[in-house]
C-alpha cells in the first residue's frame, strides 16, 4: 500500500504538475505567513529577554524605578538587605552616533569594580583604564567590525545636546552568551556614563542576586518595604512578562491576521484534493473492488495530503523566514516607537517554530482534505465506478449552506449582544464568523446570481452561467478570493479610516512651525537639552513663542505611562496641542495650570476604565501622588498609554530637570527652514535635530505607514493565496472538463471562443469574489475599528472611506483574476476534439 | 613587613606600570604620627593589618585567632573630577577571619567596594574614623577603623557567614619602623620598598560573635601600617612572612619573596627586644625550613605547614594552630592565600610563643583579575 501511495503521488505530479505545485504553493504561503508573523512576534520577546540577560545575567531580581531612574542612594540600602549576596547598578544612556544616521549605542554603566561576574565576563583590558581614560567604552566585536573600529579608536557621540568623544577602550562579546542581544550595546563605568553622557545622583536600576537558599519572593517584600514605593522590585520572569504584555495586542493582531492567509490557503487544499479525488474516483472504485477497505483508501488519500503538506512546510519555511527578514526591520521600528521596547537585530528560528510550521502545513494541508478524504472513502466501489457524477453535490446543499451562514452569523451576533461585548477577543470571534459566513453563503448566491443570466449563444454570459453549473469548484474559488478580498478591504478600510484619524489629530497637534529635539532623543531615552541653549534658542530673531516639553516615564501602578510636561500657556489654550475629547479648553487648561491636575491620553482612560474628575494615582520619585483628571486627550502616538500635565506640575512632584524638546512659533513673516538654517548656523557645533512643521507632519506618516507595512504584506499573501485559487480552480475546470470542451470543439467552438469562456469564467469568479469580499471587509473593517481597535488599543478611529486605495485593489483584483485565468483559458482552448469519451454521451 | 602589600599589589599588577604621579616610598620619609595613621591617597596602596590570638574572659576559657585587614588601592593620584558619586579615588577591600582555636574552625569575611560616599572611604587626620565601609551584601553594620588615641579601635561583622567582632587595642609597646626610617625594601632593584611601620604587641579588648555565640574577649594583636607604589618584580611570584611575639617579650618579624622555584629571591627581618630595642635583619643572619605540607582540599593549593627557623644560634620550630586557615576570596575570582595562628616551640618542644604567618603565590592561577 505505501509502495502504491508512492507511486500514486508521483503520478498525480507528472499527470498534472501546476495543479499540484499550485496546491503546494498555497500551503506554503499560508505556512510562510503564520511563521513570519511567528519569527518575528517570538524575536521581538527574544530581543527584549536577551537584552535583560545580556545585562542582567543571572540576576534574581532587578530594582527598576517608578519613573525613569530613582535616587542612587537606595543602592546601598539593597546591599544592606537580608538575604541580597550582591547587587550592582545600572545608568543607561541611549548616545546617537555622530556621522552615523539613525545609529544609537545602548550604552551602560556600571559598576566595573563590583564584586560581581558580570554575564559577559570581564573585558581583559586593563580596567584601570575604564575609569581613568576619559570616555572609555567597551562595545561588542560584530559593531566594531561593522564600523571599523578597533581598541583606542576615538568616536563622537551625543546625548541630549551633549557631544563627548569616546575611547574604545575595550572589546566585549556580549551577544556570546545571548546571540539575540543587541549588538550596540556598549559598556562603560557608571561614573564616566553619569558625568559624560546624563546626570549625577540617579540610577535606571540596580540588579540583585540573592543568598543561596533565600525565598526569592520573600527577599522581594523585604526589598519593596526597604526600598519605599519610589521603585519597584521585580523578578526578571516579570519584566518579561510586562514586555510581552505590552506588545501582547500587537502580536495578537498580527497572528490573527497570519491565520486569515492560512485560512485562505486551507481552501486551495480543499479545492484541489477535491479535484485530485474526483479524477481518481474509478482508481479508487477498482481498489475497493479489488479488497481494499475503506479506512485504506482514506489512508491512502491522507497520506498523499501529508506528503503535499510537508512538501509545502519545506517551501513556506524559508519563504516565512525571508518574509519575515524583510519585515523585522519596520515591526521593530514599531516596536521601539509604540512600546519602547528593544530593537530586533537578528531573527532566530527555534524548535518551537519548525515544529509550528509542521502544525499548520500538514494539519492545513488535512484539514483542508479531510472532508472530501471522508467522503470518498465512503462510497463504495459501484458508486466510485458509476458515470453518473456526483459531483455537483454542493448546488443541492446551497440553499442549507447560506441558511446555516446566516444562522451561525446571527447566532454570533446575538452572542457577542448578550454576552461578548465585555470580553476583550469578542471582536475576533465576530470577525471569524464573517469569514466563515462567506463561503457558506457563496454557493447559493452564484447559483442565483447565474440564474438570472440569459444565454444567447456561446458567448461571456455563457461562461458565467456555467459557473453555477460548476458550484463545486467555483464556490470554493470565489469563496477564497472572497475571504481574502475581506481582509484586504477591512484592513485597507481599517488603516485609511485611521490614517486620515491621525491626520485630522497631526493637524491640531503639529502646530508650531520648528520642532527641535536632540539626535540621541528617542522614544523612551531621556537626552536633554541645554538650558542655556534653549534660552538662546528661543531669544532668536523671528521667534513669536515657544513651548518647552519634557517627557518622563512613571508608573500607575501597573503599567507605566509616559508623562509629559508642557508649559500650558492660557493666552494659547485654543491652539493647545491637545485635542480634547469633551470639555471647554480653557477651562481645562486653567485646572492644569492653576490647580496642578492631569490630562489622559484616551487609550489610558479607555483601558484603566478612567473619566474627566477621577483621580489617577503616579508613582513617582518622590513617592506616591494622587491626581485629578482634567480632561482627556485624542492620543496616537503609544498605544501604552500617556498623561500630560503642566510643565511646572512636573517639576514640582517628579523632580527638576532640563527639557527633551522645544517647538517654536515663528513670526509670520518667518520661513521654517530659513530659520532652521540659521539656528544651524549659530550652534554648529551643538547637536540639534530641527524639524519643520511639514517635515515633521512627513515622519510621523512614514512611522505609521512603517507601522502597518507589514500588515500590507500579510495582505498580499493572502491574495497571492487567492489569486492561486482562481488558476486552480480554473485549470480543474480545464482539466475534469477536458470531454466537455472537446464536444464544444466537436460543435464547432473555436480555440478563442472557448479561451474566451475561460477568461470570462475567471473574471466572473473575480467579480463574484470582490463583491462578496467587499461586503466582507467592510463589516470586517467595522469590527477592526469599532471593536478589535477600541478593545485593544483604545483609539476613537473615525470610519473614513479611502476610495483610491480601493479602487486601485479592485482593479488589481480583477487584472489578477484575468491573468489567473489566462494559463487555464490557453490550456482549454488547447482540448483536441478527440477527447470526447463514451462516458460524456 | 611584607606580608601586608601582597593582595594591593596583586591588584595593582593589573594596572598599568607605575605612572610617574604616584608617589615612591623614600628612605627619608618625613614621618609625623597620628597623621600618618590616616590614609595616604598619593600612593598606589596602602593597608591597615592586625592579627591577634584572644581568650574569652569567661571560663571555660575560649582560644581564637584573628585577622582584620583594610585595603587602599588607588585609581588615580588625583582624585576624579568627574560629576558623579561613583567617581572614585580609590577602591576599599576589607578582609577578616575568625580561627576558633577551640572549635577547630576558620571564617573568613570580606568587602570590597569603590571609595565613593555610599559604600566607604578614609577619614582624614583628627577625625577618629581612619577608614570604613559597608559590610559584605546581606549585613547591616559597616566595618571601621578608628583611633583611640593611643591605638586602634576596629569592628566588622557579616551575619551571612555568622562571625563579627569589635575589638579596642592599645599599644603594650610602641611603634616600630621595619626598615630604616620605615623604609622596607622588598626586592634588589632600586626603589622596590615600602613605607612600613608596625605596633608589634596591643593589648587588645572586645567582643567577638560566631555563629550565634558571642564573647568577650582579651588578647594580643599585631598591626602593621604599611604604604607604596612599587611593583612585584617578575621573578617574584609570594612570600613566607612570620610575626611571632615571644612569651618572654621579644618580638620577631621574618619574610622572605619567592621565585617561581620556589626560592628565596628575597629576605628581610626585624627583632625588637623585650624593652623595644630594635634590630633589622639581613639575609644571612637567619633562615627558615619547611619540615611539613598542608594540601588545601578547595584550592588545591600546597602550603608548607611546620617550619624549622633558625636566627642566629636560637632555633624555633613554627607550628599552624589549626591546618585549615586559608581564606578563598568569593569577590575576587583566583584570590586565596594561607593566613593562620601559630604557635612558636623551642628546641626543647616548650610553648613559648605565638604569632601569624602568611603564604602568598601558592596553587596556581592566584593573581586576581579585577
Amino acid at each position: 500500500m505505501i509502495r502504491y501511495c508512492i507511486q500514486a503521488t508521483g503520478a498525480r505530479f507528472v499527470k498534472a504538475p501546476s495543479l499540484f505545485l499550485l496546491t503546494v504553493f498555497g500551503v506554503a504561503l499560508g505556512v510562510a505567513s503564520v511563521l513570519a508573523i511567528q519569527i518575528i512576534n517570538r524575536n521581538a520577546i527574544g530581543a527584549f529577554s536577551a537584552g535583560i540577560r545580556a545585562i542582567s545575567g543571572e540576576a534574581d531580581l532587578s530594582v527598576l524605578g517608578q519613573t525613569t531612574t530613582f535616587d542612587e542612594t537606595l543602592y546601598p540600602q539593597v546591599l544592606g538587605v537580608k538575604g541580597v549576596a550582591a547587587a550592582w547598578p545600572l545608568y543607561q544612556v541611549d548616545a546617537a552616533v555622530e556621522g552615523q544616521d539613525l545609529l544609537f549605542l545602548k550604552i551602560y554603566g556600571v559598576d566595573l569594580f563590583s564584586p560581581v561576574r558580570p554575564p559577559w565576563g570581564s573585558p581583559s583590558e586593563d580596567l584601570s583604564q575604564a575609569v581613568s581614560e576619559p570616555g572609555w567604552l567597551a562595545v561588542t566585536p560584530v559593531l566594531a567590525r561593522e564600523m571599523g573600529w578597533s581598541p583606542g579608536d576615538s568616536i563622537s557621540v551625543t546625548s541630549g545636546t551633549r557631544q563627548v568623544n569616546l575611547l574604545i577602550g575595550a572589546l566585549v562579546d556580549f551577544q556570546k552568551m545571548n546571540p539575540l542581544a543587541s549588538r550596540k550595546l556598549a559598556v562603560m563605568d557608571i561614573a564616566q556614563a553619569q558625568a559624560l553622557l546624563g546626570v549625577s545622583g540617579r540610577i535606571h536600576q540596580i540588579d540583585v542576586q540573592m543568598q543561596e537558599g533565600s525565598d526569592r519572593d520573600e527577599l522581594r517584600v523585604r526589598l519593596q518595604e526597604r526600598l519605599g514605593p519610589s521603585v519597584q522590585v521585580v523578578t526578571p520572569e516579570q519584566r518579561e512578562s510586562q514586555a510581552a504584555d505590552l506588545m501582547g495586542a500587537f502580536r495578537l493582531n498580527l497572528t490573527a491576521l497570519s491565520f486569515i492567509s492560512l485560512f485562505v490557503g486551507l481552501f486551495l487544499v480543499y479545492t484541489s484534493t477535491q479535484a485530485s479525488l474526483l479524477r481518481r474516483r474509478t482508481e479508487f472504485g477498482l481498489l475497493r473492488s479489488l479488497g481494499a477497505t475503506s479506512e485504506q483508501v482514506l489512508g491512502l488519500i491522507l497520506a498523499e495530503v501529508v506528503f503535499l503538506g510537508v512538501l509545502g512546510v519545506l517551501l513556506g519555511l524559508p519563504l516565512g523566514y525571508w518574509v519575515a527578514q524583510q519585515n523585522v526591520e519596520m515591526v521593530s521600528s514599531t516596536l521601539t516607537n509604540l512600546y519602547l521596547l528593544e530593537e530586533i537585530e537578528s531573527l532566530g528560528l527555534p524548535v518551537s517554530l519548525y515544529i509550528l510550521a509542521c502544525c499548520v502545513g500538514v494539519g492545513g494541508a488535512l484539514a483542508g482534505a479531510i472532508l472530501p478524504a471522508l467522503d470518498m472513502s465512503r462510497r463504495d466501489s459501484k458508486a466510485l465506478l458509476s458515470v453518473v457524477t456526483l459531483r455537483e453535490k454542493v448546488r443541492s446543499v446551497s440553499g442549507p449552506l447560506f441558511v446555516a451562514g446566516w444562522f451561525q452569523l446571527v447566532l454570533t451576533g446575538l452572542w457577542f449582544w448578550f454576552f461578548g461585548q465585555n470580553w476583550k477577543p469578542a471582536g475576533f470571534v465576530l470577525a471569524g464568523s464573517v469569514l466563515l459566513s462567506l463561503p457558506l453563503l457563496t454557493p447559493f448566491l452564484i447559483q442565483k446570481a447565474c440564474a438570472r443570466i440569459t444565454v444567447r449563444g456561446f458567448n461571456l454570459a455563457y461562461a458565467l452561467k456555467t459557473l453555477s453549473t460548476q458550484l463545486q469548484n467555483t464556490s470554493f474559488a470565489s469563496a477564497s478570493l472572497a475571504i481574502a478580498v475581506s481582509m484586504l478591504v477591512g484592513i485597507t478600510l481599517m488603516v485609511g479610516s485611521f490614517r486620515e484619524t491621525v491626520r485630522l489629530w497631526v493637524q491640531t497637534t503639529i502646530q508650531a512651525d520648528v520642532y527641535i529635539t536632540t539626535p540621541s532623543w528617542r522614544a523612551g531615552s531621556e537626552a536633554t537639552m541645554d538650558e542655556e541653549l534653549v534660552a538662546q534658542i528661543v531669544s532668536h530673531p523671528g521667534v513669536e513663542s515657544s513651548e518647552e516639553l519634557r517627557r518622563i516615564f512613571v508608573s500607575t501602578g501597573e503599567k507605566r505611562i509616559s508623562l509629559v510636561g508642557v508649559e500650558m500657556k492660557l493666552a494659547e489654550a485654543d491652539q493647545s496641542r491637545f485635542t480634547l475629547l469633551a470639555g471647554d479648553r480653557l477651562k481645562v487648561h486653567q485646572q492644569l495650570k492653576e490647580q496642578g491636575e492631569v490630562l489622559i491620553a484616551e487609550p489610558l482612560a479607555y483601558k484603566s476604565g478612567l473619566e474627566v474628575g477621577d483621580r489617577i494615582t503616579l508613582y513617582g520619585s518622590q513617592g506616591v501622588r494622587e491626581f485629578p483628571i482634567a480632561g482627556i486627550y485624542y492620543d496616537y502616538s503609544s498605544e501604552v498609554g500617556s498623561a500630560a500635565m503642566d510643565l511646572a506640575t512636573m517639576n514640582r512632584h517628579f523632580g527638576p530637570s532640563p527639557i527633551n524638546s522645544l517647538s517654536l512659533y515663528l513670526e509670520p513673516d518667518r520661513e521654517p527652514d530659513q530659520v532652521i538654517d540659521e539656528l544651524k548656523a549659530r550652534f554648529p557645533e551643538i547637536p540639534l535635530r530641527m524639524r519643520s512643521n511639514q517635515h515633521l507632519r512627513r515622519e510621523i506618516f512614514e512611522i505609521f505607514d512603517q507601522t502597518f507595512a507589514v500588515v500590507r504584506i500579510l495582505q498580499i499573501m493572502s491574495l497571492l493565496i487567492a489569486v492561486c485559487g482562481i488558476v486552480l480552480t480554473l485549470l480543474v475546470l480545464a482539466r475534469e472538463r477536458v470531454s466537455e470542451l472537446a464536444l464544444y470543439r466537436a460543435l464547432g467552438a473555436s480555440r478563442f471562443q472557448i479561451f474566451r469562456i475561460f477568461v470570462g469564467k475567471g473574471l466572473g469568479m473575480g467579480l463574484i469574489g470582490l463583491t462578496l469580499g467587499t461586503i466582507g471587509g467592510i463589516a470586517l473593517a467595522a469590527i477592526l475599528i469599532y471593536l478589535v481597535n477600541r478593545a485593544y488599543f483604545g483609539w476613537t478611529i473615525q470610519a473614513y472611506w479611502p476610495g483610491g486605495p480601493l479602487v486601485r485593489q479592485y482593479v488589481t483584483i480583477l487584472a489578477a483574476s484575468l491573468l489567473a485565468s489566462l494559463y487555464p483559458a490557453f490550456r482549454a482552448s488547447k482540448a483536441p476534439a478527440t477527447e470526447l469519451s463514451r462516458d460524456d454521451f | 613587613m611584607i606580608s601586608r602589600w601582597f593582595l594591593p599589589l596583586f591588584l595593582a599588577l593589573q594596572m598599568p606600570v607605575a605612572e610617574p604621579e604616584w608617589k615612591i616610598a623614600e628612605p627619608d620619609f618625613e614621618w609625623a604620627f597620628p597623621r600618618d595613621h590616616w590614609a595616604h591617597s598619593g600612593y598606589r596602596t596602602e593597608w591597615w593589618y592586625f592579627t591577634g590570638h584572644l581568650t574569652s574572659t569567661e571560663a571555660p576559657r575560649r582560644r581564637f585567632g584573628y585577622q582584620f585587614t583594610l585595603f587602599r588601592i588607588g585609581l588615580h593620584p588625583q582624585p576624579s573630577r568627574l560629576d558623579s558619586k561613583w567617581a572614585a579615588h580609590s577602591l576599599i577591600m576589607g578582609h577578616a577571619a575568625i580561627t576558633d582555636l577551640s572549635g577547630r574552625r576558620h571564617v573568613f569575611s570580606e568587602v570590597f567596594y569603590r571609595e565613593v560616599a555610599m559604600l566607604g572611604g578614609f577619614g582624614i587626620p583628627d577625625d577618629p574614623l581612619i577608614a570604613w565601609s559597608l559590610p559584605p551584601a546581606g549585613g547591616a553594620d559597616r566595618w571601621e577603623l578608628l583611633w583611640n588615641g593611643e591605638g586602634f579601635d576596629f569592628k566588622m561583622s557579616d551575619p551571612v557567614r555568622g562571625m563579627a567582632f569589635s575589638l579596642s587595642t592599645t599599644p603594650a609597646k610602641p611603634l616600630v619602623f621595619q626598615g630604616p626610617n620605615g623604609y622596607s625594601r622588598k626586592g634588589k632593584r632600586p626603589g622596590a620598598a615600602s613605607q612600613y611601620y608596625s605596633f608589634t604587641r596591643l593589648r587588645t579588648r572586645g567582643t567577638l560573635s560566631l555563629e550565634g555565640d558571642r564573647w568577650q574577649v582579651e588578647g594580643q594583636s599585631w598591626m602593621d601600617k604599611e604604604f607604596g607604589s612599587n611593583q612585584l618584580a617578575e621573578t617574584q611570584v609570594g612570600w613566607d612572612w612570620f610575626s611571632l611575639q615571644l612569651d618572654e617579650g621579644q618580638e620577631i618579624m621574618l619574610y622572605h619573596l619567592r621565585d617561581p622555584s620556589g626560592a628565596s629571591d628575597f629576605a628581610r627581618g626585624t627583632q625588637v627586644s623585650s624593652t623595644g630595642e630594635v634590630r633589622y635583619l639581613e639575609t644571612e643572619e637567619w633562615s627558615v625550613q619547611v619540615t611539613g605540607n598542608w594540601t588545601s582540599p578547595v584550592s588545591g593549593a600546597v602550603y608548607p605547614a611546620r617550619w624549622k627557623v633558625r636566627l642566629g644560634d636560637t632555633q624555633y620550630e613554627i607550628i599552624p594552630l589549626l591546618a585549615q586557615q586559608e581564606n578563598r576570596s568569593r569577590l575576587i575570582a583566583d584570590l586565596y592565600y594561607w593566613e593562620g595562628a601559630v604557635s612558636v616551640v623551642n628546641s626543647e618542644g616548650e610553648q613559648i610563643g605565638q604569632g601569624y604567618v602568611e603564604l602568598t603565590g601558592y596553587g596556581t592561577n592566584n593573581r586576581p583579575p579585577v
